[in-house]
């Protein structure tokens, strides 16, 4: 149909409604005066709400209901950690025995206190069966010499006060509903300190969060003591309901769109760095990917600067490895792989493939992921240059990755992949995760195995809480060696845009927990 | 009468059974491991394993199938892995949603599309006629989630009238909350003297439903437009034309009678395309309806919700065609076998 054809039709429709408008006798959107209330749109789903099992988007209100013990600066801090319901700690020297001085005269949205005995059932509850559990694997024992003292003993030494503050796995919860079992928490309950109790969910539809009076932390001047989450997955609907007032805030907008709202004085935004970055792996298990120079002939064809400016509308910074910037073991000094398209051809004909020659490669990527969907071309054209054809496969991630881990040998060539650390503790997470030896493809879907990198980081991961400088050295090494060989080519840290109507005031970033946002923490101001 | 209802029956009851067959097919043959969405994208490799087997995937194919068959015959249409609620009732929150907006939309439609049907009839060929063809066309051959974006730009964006989003103001849920009864917001709000809450209901309803109507809208005035010719032609309204009866009655008073049961029935089969036009159009105006649980159950492989989300639809459309056969048998007796 042509276009002609279209416009009487939308124009009689478009005049029908604002007959029927009339009607009805109201204009549009809705009128924040109250201040009382914030309202967000937000893409983040409820995979369980119980506390212990949480691994997923649900973070997002779970930050604002449950405490950990610690909560971690953002990076650039004067001091790393600032207590949440642990008032002060300290560690042995060794990094075995550490101590926690919980926070009196708190208590749980159920009436219980909160005590050293919760905490122990907390933690305990969540390295036996939480979703997170691994990240308490060097726990031993919990004592409670007191009331208000827990004293962590653990096997090897590790990072307690940087595993306490995770957003996953490190929730303190009341242990009357922890002893109720997995669906005491289904609908929606929770048992926390934190300044906000779940007053309401409707599942994939919306969360309402009401100011727990009693909160240890108090209520003062003009915070938003209810907060209505409404669960959009578009990020169309999203920037509508931002523009016609019907939210403050909305979390995911399509990314071209935010230089609008820069403009708009009605709206600031912040941009945030996040820990979360993307990766291409290369199938390290077959074909010509096999060979180390093909590998590295890619990864120096691979458009960064564009994948940032295009594919991440600019809200990205260029990685250098698989530790985003800010996050331990980042580091400043590891180059960065060059764009270098003469070196690539080079390469490629060191390793047999002059021109490219007959080499056709396999790229799949999560359709749901729009970054990913825009840079992912920007890959092709840029490999086709240097002779490399790209067959671009887009499915969803949970096939994506099912396919993946299945069976190296028919699995794609490239996989592109959006990862974050589960706390703060990149070297751990993301280069044993992403890269360590597995015997079955978890998230190293590189399939990469090598003796010398998995030394590196073995050992690096023994000094984390002991000698921090060693650790980073040791890590170094590692990412050295993960850049010459080539399993994968690191991209972009992502950087998240905060777009808030200009009522809305107190927001700072932390990339420590850049999916959640402390909305006790925001106050309602007059523009 | 009976007997041929009860053959209908049968036949919807093994529609019903095939669209349930194949949508479980359909959703276990695609390489995913819904184990993955219910905990979470990072889970452990155990704990993966653990919900395989508590979801009892690991099971063979048809025996989880007749599981699921067994289930939804005793009203227990599964859990949502993504949400853990029982899928059967989170349809039912959503569906009243998708009724409002559907049965909005069929309102539209059938007014206007016959009003205009009729104007077109009454001048065939002139301006008007062109322009009511026009618009039937445009109706029928723009898809829906573009003219829903197309509204919501002019409307809202151009004009900044009414809301783009949603089915009510966020604010008026707490100032101003709609007692549920029907669970359709503007009936409720009516039926309890909600005014604020009647208004604010009925503005968010506009775009989509209109969105939703265009295609049914489309179908009814053609249908009209050329049943109400062929009335138009009949002995009986000349006779009237010559007796000096107002043309005025003659077209709205005794032709359209003739002319409105094949409107009715044409109205009837686009009901139950427009409930699959909802789906786009929810997803759009962030509608909290049925399609959208469909949308988000497709994106995170959430089977029980999916295939609950099927059936309902394969139901609305064998009930819809079930009335639509019952409507034609009564007011044909030769569609009715002896």
């Amino acid at each position: 149909m042509t276009t002609p054809r279209r416009t009487p039709a939308a124009a009689a429709l478009v005049a029908c409604g604002l007959l029927l408008s009339a009607c009805t006798g109201t204009d549009s959107g809705a009128d924040n005066g109250t201040g009382q209330i914030l309202n967000v749109a937000t893409t983040a789903e409820v995979t369980t709400w119980n506390p212990v099992k949480s691994f997923s988007t649900e973070v997002y209100y779970l930050s604002n209901v449950y405490e950990p013990l610690l909560w971690m600066n953002p990076p650039g801090s004067k001091e790393r950690f600032r207590p949440a319901l642990a008032e002060r700690w300290e560690s042995s020297a060794d990094a075995r025995t550490w101590t926690f001085h919980l926070r009196k005269g708190v208590t749980f949205h159920d009436g219980e206190p909160m005590n050293a005995a919760a905490v122990k059932a907390s933690l305990e509850a969540s390295a036996k069966d939480g979703g997170a559990a691994f990240i308490w694997s060097a726990l031993d024992t919990i004592e409670t010499p007191d009331e208000h003292t827990v004293v962590l003993k653990l096997k090897s030494p590790a990072p307690a006060d940087m595993i306490a503050s995770s957003m996953y796995g490190a929730w303190i919860v009341s242990p009357k509903a922890l002893a109720k079992g997995e669906d005491y928490f289904a609908k929606g309950v929770d048992a926390g300190t934190g300044p906000y109790r779940v007053s309401e969910y409707q599942a994939k539809k919306r969360v309402v969060l009401k100011a727990y009076d009693k909160y240890w932390g108090g209520w003062k001047g003009e915070r938003y003591r209810t907060v209505v989450a409404r669960i959009t997955a578009e990020p169309t609907a999203q920037q509508q309901m931002l523009e016609s007032g019907q939210v403050d805030y909305a979390g995911s907008l399509p990314l071209e769109n935010v230089a609008r709202f820069k403009k708009d004085k009605g709206y600031t935004v912040t941009e945030c760095p996040t820990f979360t970055s993307h990766t291409a792996f290369f199938n390290t298990t077959k074909g010509p990917l096999k060979n180390v120079k093909v590998r590295q002939a890619l990864a120096q064809a691979i458009p960064y600067d564009d994948i940032v400016k295009v594919g991440a509308e600019g809200f990205g910074a260029r990685a250098r490895g698989p530790v985003p910037a800010g996050a331990f073991p980042y580091d400043a000094q590891l180059p960065q792989t060059p764009y270098d398209l003469e070196a690539a051809r080079r390469l490629l004909t060191e390793a047999g493939y002059e021109g490219g020659k007959g080499l056709k490669l396999t790229l799949s990527y999560a359709a749901e992921n729009a970054q990913q969907a825009k840079y992912a071309p920007l890959i092709k054209d840029s490999f086709a240059k240097v002779g490399v054809t790209v067959e671009l496969q887009p499915i969803l991630f949970n096939q994506q990755w099912e396919k993946a881990k299945a069976d190296p040998a028919t699995a794609q060539d490239i996989f592109l992949l959006m990862y974050w650390p589960t706390y703060s503790d990149a070297g751990s997470d993301n280069l044993v995760s992403l890269f360590r030896s597995s015997d079955k493809p978890f998230f190293n879907l590189s399939y990469w195995k090598d003796a010398t990198y998995d030394k590196f980081v073995d050992e690096a991961g023994t000094h984390t809480a002991t000698d921090q400088d060693k650790a980073a050295e040791l890590y170094g090494k590692a990412q050295r060696r993960l850049l010459e060989q080539a399993p994968g080519a690191f991209l972009y840290d992502m950087r998240t845009p905060v777009v808030m109507n200009s009522q809305v005031k107190g927001f700072a970033c932390n990339p420590n927990y850049s999916f959640s946002i402390p909305f006790h923490q925001l106050r309602h101001g007059a523009s | 009468m009976p007997r041929f209802l009860l053959r209908r029956l049968r036949g919807s009851l093994l529609v019903l059974l095939g669209v349930s067959a194949i949508t479980f097919l359909l959703a276990r043959v695609i390489p995913s491991n819904p184990a993955l969405t219910y905990v979470g994208a990072k889970a452990t490799p155990e704990e993966v394993e653990r919900v395989t087997h508590a979801l009892g995937l690991d099971q063979p194919l048809p025996v989880q199938y007749l599981s699921y068959l067994r289930n939804v015959l005793t009203g227990d249409w599964g859990t949502s892995i993504a949400t853990k609620q029982p899928v059967l009732g989170e349809l039912g929150d959503r569906l009243p949603a998708t009724l409002e907006l559907v049965g909005a939309a069929m309102a539209v439609a059938l007014v206007l599309g016959v009003t205009l049907g009729c104007i077109a009839a009454v001048r065939p060929g002139r301006l008007i006629d062109q322009a009511v063809r026009l618009l039937s066309i445009a109706g029928v051959s723009v898809p829906a989630f573009w003219l829903g974006l197309l509204l919501q730009l002019l409307v809202f964006g151009r004009l900044g009238l009414l809301p783009p989003t949603g089915r009510i103001d966020s604010d008026l849920e707490f100032t101003a909350p709609i007692h549920s009864i029907t669970g359709l917001n503007t009936v409720d709000a009516l039926l309890t003297g909600n005014g604020a809450a009647l208004a604010s209901a009925a503005a968010h309803l506009i775009l989509p439903a209109l969105t939703l109507a265009a295609y049914p809208l489309g179908v009814v005035a053609r249908m009209t437009r050329t049943s109400m010719l062929e009335a138009l032609q009949q002995d009986h309204i000349r006779v009237g034309r010559a007796y000096g009866v107002p043309e005025r009655t003659l077209v709205w008073r005794v032709a359209l009678r003739n002319a409105l049961p094949p409107t009715v029935t044409v109205l009837g089969l686009t009901a139950a395309y427009a409930l699959t036009g909802a789906f786009f159009v929810e997803v759009v105006f962030d509608w909290p309806g049925l399609g959208q649980y469909a949308a988000s159950g497709l994106l995170s492989l959430d089977y029980p919700a999916v295939m609950g989300v099927t059936l309902i639809g394969a139901i609305a459309y064998v009930l819809v065609n079930l009335a639509v056969d019952l409507v034609h048998a009564r007011l044909d007796p030769r569609v009715r076998p002896a």
